[in-house]
């Protein structure tokens, strides 16, 4: 398997598990651990009204679960649009995020922007690798 | 054969994208700081008891209009002794923080429902922390404040300042009753005698966001606007679990149409 997909599948990993931490403490109501001071408040998002799916009881990072598990699938397969799209959609979903947190709850919450960093790297590398191909 | 090559190195597209980001997460900043409510002034202490008083003076038909409104039913019976105040009387401990946004709008029906049972004094009027979500939201602060009434005891802790600084702390018999009935450690926490406690607020503090104390006082006297609706019926809802803690005492404020109703729901 060639280093990129391993990686990705690895960043894949690390977000499903920062997703599974997320959604245990949203049904445990138990705190995050993470510092509170500025702008960093993981408290302040993760009760928020934006913490779930809108008009369910599911928090998004139930949803985080579910598109890291597929990334990692997805790239255990040969290299297509399939991924590019797939990791488009989570960085749209990111950025829908980032806006909640930034604008209408002034608040980061750092397991959140991890997870999010995570997705930017995969969309980073779906994005160089599907320019590689065209480039040969 | 050397193979032909793209006019575009590769490394373009992924600083795009990240150019791209970096632009995305500035727009968000500057709209953030377009969008926060400034500080509103504070009203003057005779400003405040008028408002005070225009909110706890409600004809009994609006009350009933209204109803639960649009207020969220968090309101969840307990099982515990008997929880009396200072005078022996059934007490509703609040526990919440200046800072807090969602104390800042649970505050408005919470004072609204306590008015019909007794008399407040030394209300003032802040706003919750410019920092935190729902930025600057009106309200008043129960810190210093002192509730009479024949019926409840009312005991509020303001944990902490609009800075987030200490202010009060709540005596350890307390602290287990939010350990028990506030198992998701929100703010504020409201325990009706041990009969019914909730936690956080019945309506999103967003309906306040940038307005007068005096604007909210004037749409919670009009029963067709969005505040009176989430205002009134939350007060509605505090007001059904009072009574269900002083034995439907007294008959003017629990034999209300909209009273009478919520208490059915309350179970």
């Amino acid at each position: 398997m060639p280093r990129v997909q391993l990686a990705v599948i690895v960043a894949a990993v690390a977000g499903l598990l920062v997703s599974i931490y997320l959604t245990a403490l949203h049904y445990a109501g138990s705190p995050a651990a993470c510092p509170i001071g500025g702008p960093v408040n993981c408290e302040l998002v993760l009760m928020s009204p934006y913490a779930v799916v809108a008009a369910t009881t599911v928090p998004t990072s139930a949803a985080g679960i579910l598109w890291f598990a597929i990334t990692a699938l997805l790239w255990t397969r040969r290299f297509g649009w399939m991924q590019v799209a797939w990791s488009a959609i989570g960085m749209a979903v990111v950025l829908y995020l980032v806006f909640i947190e930034i604008v209408k709850l002034g608040a980061i919450c750092l397991w959140c922007t991890l997870a999010h960093v995570l997705v930017l790297l995969i969309f980073l590398v779906a994005v160089s690798t599907r320019s590689e191909r065209a480039a040969r | 054969m050397r193979k032909p090559v793209s006019g575009t190195p590769t490394w373009v597209a992924p600083a795009a994208v990240v150019a791209a980001v970096a632009i995305l997460i500035a727009a968000f900043l500057v709209v953030r700081w377009y969008t926060t409510p400034l500080p509103l002034p504070t009203p003057s202490a005779d400003a405040t008891q008028q408002v005070i008083a225009e909110i706890t003076s409600l004809p009994q038909s609006e009350l009933d209009s209204i109803g639960q409104g649009t207020a969220s039913n968090l309101i969840k019976p307990v099982s515990g002794s008997l929880l009396t105040g200072s005078t022996g009387k059934p007490e509703v401990l609040y526990i919440g923080a200046e800072y807090c946004p969602y104390c800042a709008a649970e505050r408005w029906p919470l004072i609204i429902a306590l008015a019909r049972f007794g008399t407040f004094s030394g209300l003032q009027a802040t706003t919750s922390s410019s920092t935190d979500i729902y930025p600057n939201t009106p309200t008043f602060t129960f810190h210093g404040a002192t509730y009479t009434s024949q019926y409840v005891d009312f005991r509020a802790v303001e944990t902490k300042d609009r800075n987030q600084s200490p202010l009060q702390s709540p005596t350890a018999a307390e602290d287990q009753l939010v350990t028990r009935y506030d198992t998701s450690n929100s703010i504020p926490f409201v325990d009706f005698a041990n009969r019914y406690a909730f936690a956080g607020a019945m309506y999103s503090p967003d309906l306040l966001g940038g307005r007068t104390w005096q604007s909210v006082a004037t749409d919670v006297q009009n029963p067709d606007t969005t505040q009176a609706k989430a205002i009134v019926g939350s007060a509605n809802m505090l007001t059904a679990a009072i009574c269900k803690t002083t034995g439907d005492q007294p008959a003017a404020v629990c034999s209300g149409a909209a009273v009478q109703a919520i208490e059915k729901k309350l179970g």
